[in-house]
């Protein structure tokens, strides 16, 4: 299987870039902090807000950026390709070009795993302090979700990138997408804070999945038949969306062979 | 080895062929007469809107992606390696890709990168290349595994003298060894140096397919022998060419080889005089292709 050697060799060129790896780390250090330092005014002698303590807003906060840094997904993978032609050869080779995809994305997550969330992990909880998983078991469940969260994540980029067979720019659609992720996922307003409505949506929605989800069963907020759920929840959007993106995809490629493009 | 019936794609109408294990066909035609439609339908790249196209007793669009193909392409148009990776490391790819064995790939690399010429800078970015060096890459990246089935469109453009002989003589050498390559090139030398066959497209329809040397003798028979005799011109009239032009000492023969070969001629002139300079001129590809796409006739030809 060439897919693991693929996973490697995007590990080992991502390394190659120093300057990047740094800023990125900073980045992810400055985006934490930004947050943590707009929640600390806006909970400004108080001590929680409807039973939501600053500990777990910073905790929430360190979480998903934190993941957000990890879960890798290069939007432009397939659009590339599709726009310079070079789909077509690819098309070609004997090998998946979603497998490929997927493990050169998940090298480039496990590098960010090691370079970037680790650091960045230890630096903000020196500075801004970290709740403790609720427990061990809590913690393993928190990575299995993550994973599952990393999933839902990718599937949506999968499926947005498929838009590029009928389009001839992308960019509006992956900012569009971007947006959803960001305002819907808790990584920048935890869905404790919004409306009971709001919040009721985008528990339905897949978005909640990829961060808010993980962090909730780290800070022991879900019953073991609440987590249950929501991996399975998570699994379910995983197989729709990846179902979908199959579609697309099958429809996109006959486009090109019966079409020629 | 490759099987067209009734095909009709784009321009391609009811396109008819079949190719032989083992020979190079050299794909000719002006800018859209279909000759990439043609290499894509044989790739799978594009499927067939009415007949069927077999290739190794397949339907290609069900091969595509799969290791049993055993396809190697060059797209004049389109890119084959990662621009944003190293021309070394995506050879590297190449090699997982088709799970090829260390040993096959070092030796593969070495003999391809030394011939092409791109191990000189193997460890520069695609994307900083010029053409040229883009392209030598890219021509080791379709024979790296030795694929059974060829299939180079323009191959040689942006290439060097160096890069054109090296390539022609992969080719010929694949050949010698029962592989199949499908070449297209306006570069006519390309052509009629590698090919055994060729198939002359125009608008969509096949006005050739065959030997080269047939192509000649079916529409370009006529050679042009200049002499220059000492002693006199002697008696010709019982030689059946053409027609002759006599100028001093100058002598002008238009005939049909099909008739009568160079070496008659000059035998029969050589029994009646002595002959000072020769020289026989045939028609090269290019004015052949032009002869049939223009349907120019053969005294306007000569």
């Amino acid at each position: 299987m060439p897919y693991i050697a693929f996973g490697k060799k995007s590990f080992m060129l991502k390394s190659a870039y120093r300057f990047d790896h740094f800023m990125g780390i900073l980045n992810t250090i400055v985006r934490i902090f930004i947050f943590w330092v707009i929640y600390k005014a806006l909970y400004g002698s108080r001590t929680e807000v409807e039973g939501i303590t600053m500990t777990m807003v910073t905790t929430n906060f360190i979480l998903s950026i934190g993941l957000e840094a990890v879960f890798y997904v290069h939007d432009f993978y397939l659009p590339d390709k599709i726009g310079n032609g070079s789909i077509a050869t690819e098309l070609l080779l004997p090998v998946s070009i979603k497998g490929r995809m997927i493990a050169e994305n998940l090298g480039n997550a496990f590098f960010k795993l090691l370079y970037h969330f680790v650091p960045a992990l230890i630096v903000s909880v020196i500075i801004m302090g970290i709740e403790p998983p609720a427990s061990v078991s809590m913690l393993i469940l928190f990575i299995v979700s993550a994973l599952l969260g990393y999933g839902v994540l990718w599937t949506i980029s999968f499926v947005v990138q498929m838009s590029a067979f009928w389009l001839i720019n992308v960019w509006s659609i992956v900012t569009i997408k971007n947006v959803f992720v960001n305002v819907l996922s808790g990584s920048m307003i935890p869905l404790w804070f919004m409306p009971d409505w709001m919040s009721g949506i985008v528990e339905f929605s897949p978005f909640s999945s990829i961060y808010f989800t993980p962090v909730q069963i780290y800070l022991g907020q879900l019953s073991s038949g609440q987590i249950a759920y929501k991996c399975l929840i998570q699994l379910i959007w995983i197989v729709i969306i990846y179902m979908i993106g199959n579609l697309l995809w099958a429809k996109g490629k006959k486009k090109l062979v019966v079409q020629g493009g | 080895m490759i099987s067209f019936e009734n095909v009709d794609k784009f321009i391609l109408a009811n396109m008819c062929v079949h190719i032989p294990k083992g020979v190079t066909v050299g794909l000719i035609g002006a800018t859209g007469s279909g000759k990439t439609t043609f290499i894509k339908l044989i790739c799978g790249l594009l499927a067939p809107d009415k007949g069927n196209v077999y290739v190794m007793d397949h339907e290609p669009v069900s091969m595509l992606g799969k290791r049993e193909a055993e396809l190697g392409v060059l797209f004049a148009q389109l890119p084959s390696l990662q621009t944003e990776e190293t021309v070394v490391n995506n050879f590297h790819s190449l090699k997982l890709i088709y799970r090829l064995k260390e040993s096959f790939f070092e030796k593969s690399y070495k003999t391809l990168s030394e011939r092409l010429g791109f191990g000189g800078f193997q460890y520069e970015k695609i994307g900083n290349l010029s053409m040229g060096q883009r392209r030598r890459a890219e021509l080791g990246a379709a024979l790296i595994h030795n694929p059974r089935l060829l299939l180079l469109d323009e191959p040689t453009i942006g290439l060097d003298m160096n890069g054109k002989e090296a390539i022609r003589a992969l080719i010929k050498e694949r050949e010698a060894k029962g592989l199949t390559n499908i070449v297209t090139s306006h570069d006519m030398s390309d052509i009629s140096d590698v090919c055994s066959r060729i198939c002359i497209l125009d608008k969509g329809r096949i006005c050739y397919y065959g030997r080269s040397d047939i192509l000649f003798r079916k529409y370009a028979p006529v050679d042009v022998m200049q002499l220059t005799l000492q002693g006199g011109i002697p008696d010709i009239e019982d030689l059946p060419v053409k027609s002759y032009h006599i100028d001093g000492d100058k002598l002008k023969l238009i005939y049909n080889s099909n008739q009568i070969t160079s070496a008659e001629i000059l035998k029969v002139i050589l029994s009646k005089a002595s002959i000072k300079e020769v020289s026989i001129k045939k028609p090269n590809l290019a004015d052949v292709i032009m002869k049939i796409e223009r349907g120019i006739a053969d005294e306007q030809f000569y």
